[in-house]
Protein backbone atom coordinates (compact mmCIF):
# COMPACT_ATOMS: atom_id res chain seq x y z
CA UNK A 1 0.00 0.00 0.00
CA UNK A 2 0.89 3.60 -0.59
CA UNK A 3 3.40 4.42 2.13
CA UNK A 4 1.77 7.85 2.93
CA UNK A 5 -1.29 6.46 3.87
CA UNK A 6 0.64 4.09 6.38
CA UNK A 7 2.18 7.21 7.88
CA UNK A 8 -1.15 9.76 7.89
CA UNK A 9 -2.97 6.41 9.68
CA UNK A 10 -0.06 6.43 11.99
CA UNK A 11 0.16 10.14 12.40
CA UNK A 12 -3.35 10.06 13.30
CA UNK A 13 -3.15 7.65 15.90
CA UNK A 14 -1.39 9.81 18.00
CA UNK A 15 -4.25 11.74 19.28
CA UNK A 16 -4.12 9.39 22.08
CA UNK A 17 -1.00 10.96 23.96
CA UNK A 18 -4.08 13.67 24.51
CA UNK A 19 -5.98 11.44 25.92
CA UNK A 20 -4.18 9.32 28.36
CA UNK A 21 -2.75 12.50 30.17
CA UNK A 22 -5.76 14.03 30.35
CA UNK A 23 -7.66 11.30 31.71
CA UNK A 24 -4.57 10.45 34.03
CA UNK A 25 -4.91 14.06 35.13
CA UNK A 26 -8.66 13.25 35.96
CA UNK A 27 -8.05 10.76 37.56
CA UNK A 28 -5.36 11.72 39.58
CA UNK A 29 -7.68 14.87 41.01
CA UNK A 30 -10.64 12.01 41.39
CA UNK A 31 -8.52 9.84 43.69
CA UNK A 32 -7.48 13.03 45.37
CA UNK A 33 -10.89 14.22 45.91
CA UNK A 34 -12.42 10.87 47.29
CA UNK A 35 -9.83 10.66 49.83
CA UNK A 36 -10.28 14.37 50.82
CA UNK A 37 -14.18 14.07 51.21
CA UNK A 38 -14.87 9.44 51.23
CA UNK A 39 -18.64 10.22 51.63
CA UNK A 40 -19.18 11.96 48.28
CA UNK A 41 -17.61 9.41 46.69
CA UNK A 42 -20.80 8.89 44.94
CA UNK A 43 -21.04 12.11 43.29
CA UNK A 44 -17.40 11.88 42.32
CA UNK A 45 -17.56 9.02 40.81
CA UNK A 46 -20.55 10.17 38.74
CA UNK A 47 -18.67 13.20 37.57
CA UNK A 48 -15.42 10.95 36.69
CA UNK A 49 -16.50 8.44 34.72
CA UNK A 50 -18.18 11.36 32.75
CA UNK A 51 -15.29 12.93 32.42
CA UNK A 52 -13.52 10.37 30.97
CA UNK A 53 -16.05 9.14 28.35
CA UNK A 54 -15.96 13.06 26.62
CA UNK A 55 -11.87 13.11 27.17
CA UNK A 56 -12.21 9.70 25.55
CA UNK A 57 -13.96 11.04 22.48
CA UNK A 58 -11.22 13.09 21.01
CA UNK A 59 -8.73 10.00 20.60
CA UNK A 60 -11.81 7.98 18.91
CA UNK A 61 -12.31 10.86 16.39
CA UNK A 62 -8.01 10.19 15.48
CA UNK A 63 -9.32 6.77 15.43
CA UNK A 64 -11.79 7.25 13.14
CA UNK A 65 -9.75 8.97 10.73
CA UNK A 66 -6.78 6.23 10.97
CA UNK A 67 -9.75 4.01 9.70
CA UNK A 68 -10.64 6.50 7.11
CA UNK A 69 -7.22 6.80 5.85
CA UNK A 70 -6.67 3.17 5.37
CA UNK A 71 -10.04 1.63 4.09
CA UNK A 72 -11.17 4.51 2.29
CA UNK B 1 -11.84 -18.36 -0.98
CA UNK B 2 -12.93 -20.62 1.42
CA UNK B 3 -15.12 -18.94 3.46
CA UNK B 4 -15.67 -21.50 5.86
CA UNK B 5 -12.73 -21.96 7.29
CA UNK B 6 -11.90 -18.63 9.43
CA UNK B 7 -8.67 -19.37 10.57
CA UNK B 8 -7.62 -19.35 7.54
CA UNK B 9 -8.01 -15.17 6.85
CA UNK B 10 -5.36 -12.86 7.54
CA UNK B 11 -5.61 -10.50 9.60
CA UNK B 12 -6.34 -7.85 7.30
CA UNK B 13 -8.94 -9.33 5.73
CA UNK B 14 -10.44 -10.11 9.07
CA UNK B 15 -10.63 -6.48 10.07
CA UNK B 16 -11.98 -5.43 6.33
CA UNK B 17 -14.41 -8.38 7.42
CA UNK B 18 -15.23 -6.78 10.39
CA UNK B 19 -15.93 -3.34 8.74
CA UNK B 20 -17.61 -4.27 6.39
CA UNK B 21 -21.94 -4.78 5.76
CA UNK B 22 -23.58 -8.01 3.73
CA UNK B 23 -26.43 -7.56 2.57
CA UNK B 24 -29.10 -9.93 3.19
CA UNK B 25 -31.52 -9.06 1.03
CA UNK B 26 -33.39 -6.22 -0.60
CA UNK B 27 -36.96 -4.83 -0.42
CA UNK B 28 -38.61 -3.67 -3.52
CA UNK B 29 -41.13 -0.28 -2.67
CA UNK B 30 -42.82 0.54 -6.20
CA UNK B 31 -39.41 1.59 -7.84
CA UNK B 32 -36.92 1.75 -4.85
CA UNK B 33 -35.13 -1.28 -4.30
CA UNK B 34 -34.06 -1.00 -0.46
CA UNK B 35 -30.93 -3.13 0.53
CA UNK B 36 -31.61 -5.04 4.25
CA UNK B 37 -27.96 -4.86 5.31
CA UNK B 38 -27.13 -6.75 8.68
CA UNK B 39 -27.30 -4.08 10.61
CA UNK B 40 -31.12 -3.61 10.07
CA UNK B 41 -31.54 -7.34 11.22
CA UNK B 42 -29.74 -6.80 14.54
CA UNK B 43 -31.59 -3.67 15.24
CA UNK B 44 -34.87 -5.69 14.61
CA UNK B 45 -33.87 -8.00 16.88
CA UNK B 46 -32.65 -5.64 19.13
CA UNK B 47 -36.03 -3.91 19.21
CA UNK B 48 -37.78 -7.43 19.66
CA UNK B 49 -36.09 -7.91 22.57
CA UNK B 50 -37.24 -4.77 24.17
CA UNK B 51 -40.96 -5.10 23.32
CA UNK B 52 -40.79 -8.09 24.26
CA UNK B 53 -38.68 -7.30 28.11
CA UNK B 54 -41.41 -4.25 28.30
CA UNK B 55 -44.54 -6.37 27.51
CA UNK B 56 -43.33 -8.96 30.01
CA UNK B 57 -42.73 -6.77 32.70
CA UNK B 58 -45.93 -4.67 32.47
CA UNK B 59 -48.58 -6.86 32.28
CA UNK B 60 -50.83 -7.46 35.21
CA UNK B 61 -49.47 -4.15 37.05
CA UNK B 62 -51.17 -3.27 40.21
CA UNK B 63 -51.76 -0.55 42.65
CA UNK B 64 -49.24 -1.73 45.73
CA UNK B 65 -46.24 -3.17 43.04
CA UNK B 66 -45.08 -6.77 43.89
CA UNK B 67 -42.52 -8.73 42.46
CA UNK B 68 -40.71 -7.50 38.50
CA UNK B 69 -42.85 -4.26 39.14
CA UNK B 70 -40.96 -2.82 41.96
CA UNK B 71 -37.84 -3.07 39.84
CA UNK B 72 -39.51 -1.80 36.83
CA UNK B 73 -41.21 1.30 39.16
CA UNK B 74 -37.95 1.91 40.67
CA UNK B 75 -36.12 2.33 37.29
CA UNK B 76 -38.42 4.55 35.81
CA UNK B 77 -38.40 6.55 38.66
CA UNK B 78 -34.85 7.07 38.59
CA UNK B 79 -34.97 7.72 35.03
CA UNK B 80 -37.53 10.10 35.78
CA UNK B 81 -36.00 11.97 38.45
CA UNK B 82 -32.58 12.17 36.83
CA UNK B 83 -34.11 14.23 33.52
CA UNK B 84 -36.38 16.18 36.23
CA UNK B 85 -32.95 17.57 37.69
CA UNK B 86 -31.56 17.83 34.23
CA UNK B 87 -33.63 19.42 32.17
CA UNK B 88 -35.83 21.64 34.61
CA UNK B 89 -39.41 22.68 34.05
CA UNK B 90 -39.75 21.14 30.19
CA UNK B 91 -38.68 17.41 31.15
CA UNK B 92 -41.93 15.65 30.85
CA UNK B 93 -42.19 15.86 26.49
CA UNK B 94 -38.07 14.49 26.25
CA UNK B 95 -38.40 11.99 28.93
CA UNK B 96 -39.81 9.43 26.92
CA UNK B 97 -37.25 9.55 23.69
CA UNK B 98 -34.15 10.04 25.74
CA UNK B 99 -35.37 7.10 27.82
CA UNK B 100 -35.95 4.73 24.77
CA UNK B 101 -32.62 5.70 23.13
CA UNK B 102 -30.56 4.89 26.05
CA UNK B 103 -32.50 1.34 25.81
CA UNK B 104 -31.84 1.05 22.41
CA UNK B 105 -27.95 1.98 22.97
CA UNK B 106 -27.88 -0.20 26.12
CA UNK B 107 -29.05 -3.20 24.22
CA UNK B 108 -27.71 -2.77 21.02
CA UNK B 109 -24.67 -2.38 22.32
CA UNK B 110 -24.35 -5.47 24.67
CA UNK B 111 -25.24 -7.21 21.68
CA UNK B 112 -21.54 -7.85 21.02
CA UNK B 113 -21.33 -10.39 24.08
CA UNK B 114 -23.70 -13.21 22.70
CA UNK B 115 -22.36 -14.30 19.28
CA UNK B 116 -20.44 -17.33 19.21
CA UNK B 117 -16.81 -17.20 18.30
CA UNK B 118 -15.47 -19.59 16.02
CA UNK B 119 -12.46 -21.90 16.60
CA UNK B 120 -11.52 -25.54 17.04
CA UNK B 121 -13.26 -26.45 14.35
CA UNK B 122 -16.79 -25.20 15.21
CA UNK B 123 -18.49 -22.85 12.79
CA UNK B 124 -20.86 -20.60 14.29
CA UNK B 125 -24.54 -20.61 12.31
CA UNK B 126 -24.90 -17.17 12.83
CA UNK B 127 -22.77 -13.85 14.65
CA UNK B 128 -24.56 -11.14 15.86
CA UNK B 129 -22.43 -7.88 15.42
CA UNK B 130 -23.59 -5.01 17.53
CA UNK B 131 -25.81 -2.08 14.67
CA UNK B 132 -24.01 0.71 16.23
CA UNK B 133 -20.81 -0.38 14.44
CA UNK B 134 -22.69 0.71 11.80
CA UNK B 135 -22.15 4.80 11.30
CA UNK B 136 -26.00 4.65 9.56
CA UNK B 137 -27.27 4.11 13.06
CA UNK B 138 -25.09 6.31 15.31
CA UNK B 139 -25.73 9.00 12.50
CA UNK B 140 -29.22 8.69 12.13
CA UNK B 141 -30.06 8.67 16.65
CA UNK B 142 -27.90 11.66 16.41
CA UNK B 143 -29.75 13.83 13.56
CA UNK B 144 -33.07 12.92 15.81
CA UNK B 145 -31.56 14.03 18.76
CA UNK B 146 -30.30 17.70 16.75
CA UNK B 147 -33.88 17.91 15.36
CA UNK B 148 -35.43 17.70 18.70
CA UNK B 149 -33.47 20.36 19.69
CA UNK B 150 -33.97 22.49 17.55
CA UNK B 151 -37.94 21.96 17.40
CA UNK B 152 -38.41 22.40 20.74
CA UNK B 153 -36.12 25.38 20.97
CA UNK B 154 -38.13 26.56 18.19
CA UNK B 155 -41.56 25.90 20.00
CA UNK B 156 -40.64 26.65 23.73
CA UNK B 157 -38.62 30.27 22.73
CA UNK B 158 -40.83 31.26 19.46
CA UNK B 159 -39.01 32.03 16.35
CA UNK B 160 -38.05 35.20 17.38
CA UNK B 161 -36.48 34.08 20.61
CA UNK B 162 -34.52 31.36 19.12
CA UNK B 163 -32.79 33.82 16.65
CA UNK B 164 -31.72 35.86 19.41
CA UNK B 165 -30.46 33.37 21.35
CA UNK B 166 -27.33 33.07 18.92
CA UNK B 167 -26.08 36.31 19.88
CA UNK B 168 -27.38 35.73 23.80
CA UNK B 169 -23.89 36.07 25.31
CA UNK B 170 -22.50 38.51 23.17
CA UNK B 171 -22.72 39.06 19.35
CA UNK B 172 -18.67 37.92 18.68
CA UNK B 173 -20.54 34.82 19.47
CA UNK B 174 -22.55 34.14 16.52
CA UNK B 175 -20.58 32.01 14.08
CA UNK B 176 -19.58 30.10 17.08
CA UNK B 177 -23.23 29.45 17.77
CA UNK B 178 -24.03 28.26 14.14
CA UNK B 179 -21.22 26.06 14.02
CA UNK B 180 -22.36 24.49 17.32
CA UNK B 181 -25.13 23.25 15.79
CA UNK B 182 -23.37 21.21 13.21
CA UNK B 183 -21.01 20.26 15.64
CA UNK B 184 -23.11 18.95 18.31
CA UNK B 185 -24.33 15.83 16.82
CA UNK B 186 -21.12 15.19 14.96
CA UNK B 187 -19.52 14.56 17.75
CA UNK B 188 -22.35 12.57 19.16
CA UNK B 189 -22.61 10.21 16.71
CA UNK B 190 -18.57 10.17 16.02
CA UNK B 191 -17.66 9.15 19.75
CA UNK B 192 -20.66 6.58 20.12
CA UNK B 193 -19.59 4.79 16.64
CA UNK B 194 -15.87 5.04 17.30
CA UNK B 195 -15.99 3.41 20.64
CA UNK B 196 -18.31 0.50 19.75
CA UNK B 197 -16.13 -0.26 16.63
CA UNK B 198 -13.12 0.00 18.25
CA UNK B 199 -14.44 -2.52 20.81
CA UNK B 200 -15.70 -4.65 18.14
CA UNK B 201 -12.52 -4.62 16.32
CA UNK B 202 -10.43 -5.52 19.53
CA UNK B 203 -13.01 -8.22 20.61
CA UNK B 204 -12.46 -10.11 17.36
CA UNK B 205 -8.63 -9.73 17.03
CA UNK B 206 -8.80 -11.34 20.61
CA UNK B 207 -11.21 -14.06 19.72
CA UNK B 208 -9.12 -14.92 16.46
CA UNK B 209 -5.66 -14.98 18.31
CA UNK B 210 -6.86 -16.85 21.79
CA UNK B 211 -10.65 -18.27 21.31
CA UNK B 212 -10.59 -20.33 24.84
CA UNK B 213 -10.99 -18.12 27.96
CA UNK B 214 -10.00 -14.58 27.18
CA UNK B 215 -12.99 -13.40 25.39
CA UNK B 216 -15.92 -13.77 27.99
CA UNK B 217 -13.42 -11.96 30.32
CA UNK B 218 -12.51 -8.99 28.11
CA UNK B 219 -15.82 -8.89 26.99
CA UNK B 220 -17.00 -7.79 30.83
CA UNK B 221 -15.07 -4.28 30.06
CA UNK B 222 -14.84 -3.98 25.81
CA UNK B 223 -19.04 -5.16 25.17
CA UNK B 224 -20.78 -3.98 28.73
CA UNK B 225 -18.83 -1.69 31.00
CA UNK B 226 -17.74 0.91 27.35
CA UNK B 227 -21.29 -0.25 25.71
CA UNK B 228 -23.56 1.24 29.34
CA UNK B 229 -21.12 4.16 29.68
CA UNK B 230 -21.32 5.53 26.07
CA UNK B 231 -25.22 4.68 25.95
CA UNK B 232 -25.09 6.97 29.29
CA UNK B 233 -23.04 9.78 28.04
CA UNK B 234 -25.33 9.97 24.81
CA UNK B 235 -28.31 10.54 26.75
CA UNK B 236 -26.55 12.73 29.36
CA UNK B 237 -25.66 15.34 26.02
CA UNK B 238 -28.33 15.10 24.50
CA UNK B 239 -30.17 15.67 27.20
CA UNK B 240 -27.81 18.76 28.22
CA UNK B 241 -27.79 20.56 24.60
CA UNK B 242 -32.35 19.95 24.69
CA UNK B 243 -32.18 21.86 28.32
CA UNK B 244 -29.93 24.84 26.63
CA UNK B 245 -32.23 24.90 23.82
CA UNK B 246 -35.14 25.12 26.11
CA UNK B 247 -34.48 27.26 29.04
Amino acid sequence: MNPMIAIGAAIAALTGIGAGVGIGIATGKAVEAIARQPEASGKINGAFLLGIALAEATAIYGFVIGLLCLFS
Amino acid sequence: MNETAKETLTLGERIREALSFRTLFTVRVGELSIPITETVITTWLVMAILIAGAYLLTRKLREVPTGPQVFVEAFVGFLNGFFKDTLGHHWRPFAAWLGTVGLFLAAANILGFFSPIPGFGFEPPFALKPPTRDINVTAALSVMTILIVIVSGLVVKGPIGWFKSFVKPTPIMLPFNIIEYAIKPLSLCLRLFGNVLGAFIIMELLAMVVPLFIPPVASVYFDFFDGIIQAVVFVFLSSIYIKEAVE
